[in-house]
């Protein structure tokens, strides 16, 4: 069965490494968002996998999209409604090749030229990004800005999904620049309230549609 | 499909783990491990590198394929079942906290499963959730698993062989003058890393250590 990107626009929350991803997935589903990606780098396989399970579980009952990063083998498992892969990861052509369209792929992009080359190899979605100075992994790029962002919405047709630093201030312009979505950790982890920060977003940007 | 071997007796008795040294996509040590390997040796090799990431595994296990030409050499990959399977390896090593064989077959993963185990109680886990064979340390005292406690010794791999119906390969301090040992409390195989290091010696080694289940 072919899977549905939700309608634009709309907030993607990626989990926490420093928290617990169940209850963080928990919360952001409550308050509203249509898609959750588990990525946790250092956790030990079966960890990950009885954390995909119980957040498929989840997003089933809220209706939402559920993506595990980089562990293909965790989201097949776990029945995930997709994949999201780095430019380190599994390339995205053999993930196909695997999963056929049973499965979304989303390719992590840092630049127009990923990001065409993940489209024209199949890829569902784009992460784009860093869009905005971010704290919450190391990078070694500076920011692409929202000019970068403009550019590639305008030349490639599949979602973009702008990811790094976005805060409720910045997320409308992201929007209004052409990405489908925002894609956010700490913007809802470190929130007070994530229930109430995934709700926020989800406000702000659909102000200007 | 992949052909899997006759069920689990047609697995070889010698398990090659592989250097964790690899830098890169290079392989240099998978390479030269697998120019040593004779053509009619009987075993199987375990790629297991857990500081690579996803590519990195992905292209090493496609070196590792193509490296082993016709030799009927079995390939798995630790951990990483989607990896093992994208690149059409024979197989996945599950360390005792991955994800189980019964959940990755359930996702579509079917292939070769093996499973380190470190207990009685995990070893009989690993076979209700599907395991194919079991890999069972550290038996002997060896170096670099001094940091986990002493040896589980040769009383612990008997039992663990009498309790399971799978094969179980020994691992730990595994040496010529060792391994006989490990037949006797009924190992169907051993595995190691450092003894097949000199690829000098390796072939040497294959065919004594094979000589040793063959008794």
């Amino acid at each position: 069965m072919a899977k549905v990107i939700p309608m634009p626009p709309f907030l993607c929350v990626i989990t926490d490494e420093e928290m617990n991803p169940v209850s963080l997935a928990a919360e952001a589903l409550r308050g509203g968002a249509p898609m959750i990606q588990l990525r946790h780098k250092s956790a030990d396989g079966r960890a990950l996998f009885d954390w995909a399970l119980e957040i498929r579980k989840r997003c089933t009952e809220h209706g939402a999209l559920f993506i595990v990063n980089d562990r293909l083998d965790i989201a097949m498992a776990s029945g995930a409604d997709g994949v999201h892969l780095g430019q380190e990861d599994i390339p995205l052509r053999a993930a196909r090749k695997a999963v056929g369209n049973t499965m979304l792929i989303g390719i992590s992009a840092t630049s127009i030229e990923e990001a065409q080359k993940a489209q024209d190899e199949g890829a569902d979605y784009i992460g784009l990004g860093h869009i905005f100075p971010t704290i919450s992994k190391e990078k070694h790029h500076p920011p692409l800005g929202l000019e970068a962002l403009e550019k590639a919405a305008s030349l490639i047709s599949i979602p973009i999904l702008a990811i790094g630093g976005i805060t409720m201030e910045n997320a409308p312009a992201l929007i209004s620049a052409g990405a489908a979505g925002i894609a956010v950790i700490s913007a809802v982890s470190r929130a007070q309230s994530p229930l109430q920060a995934a709700k926020e977003l989800s406000r702000v940007i659909n102000l200007n549609r | 499909m992949r052909q899997l071997p006759e069920k689990q007796h047609a697995l070889p008795r010698i398990c090659i783990i592989s250097s964790g040294q690899e830098k890169n996509k290079e392989g240099t040590h998978l390479s030269s491990l697998f120019e040593s390997i004779p053509d009619d040796a009987n075993c199987m090799v375990q790629i297991r590198e857990k500081h690579l990431g996803g590519l990195a595994l992905y292209n090493l296990a496609c070196l590792a394929r193509k490296k082993r030409g016709t030799k009927k050499v079995l390939l798995l990959l630790n951990e990483r079942a989607d990896i093992a399977f994208v690149s059409g390896l024979d197989g996945v090593h599950l360390p005792e906290k991955a994800c189980s064989p019964a959940a990755l077959k359930e996702g579509g993963l079917e292939m070769l499963f093996g499973c380190s185990v470190h207990s009685l109680q995990s070893a009989i886990e690993a076979e209700r959730s599907g395991a194919d064979y079991l890999l069972f340390g550290p038996v002997f005292d060896t170096p670099s698993k001094r940091r986990y406690g002493p040896p589980q010794g040769i009383e612990k791999l008997k039992q663990v062989c009498r309790l399971t119906h799978l094969p179980v390969f020994a691992l730990g301090g595994i040496t010529m003058e060792t391994a006989p040992f490990c037949r006797e409390m009924g190992a169907y195989g051993c595995a190691a890393l450092s003894l097949f290091l000199d690829s000098a010696l390796l072939a040497g080694t294959l065919e004594q250590l094979n000589l040793i289940w063959q008794k």
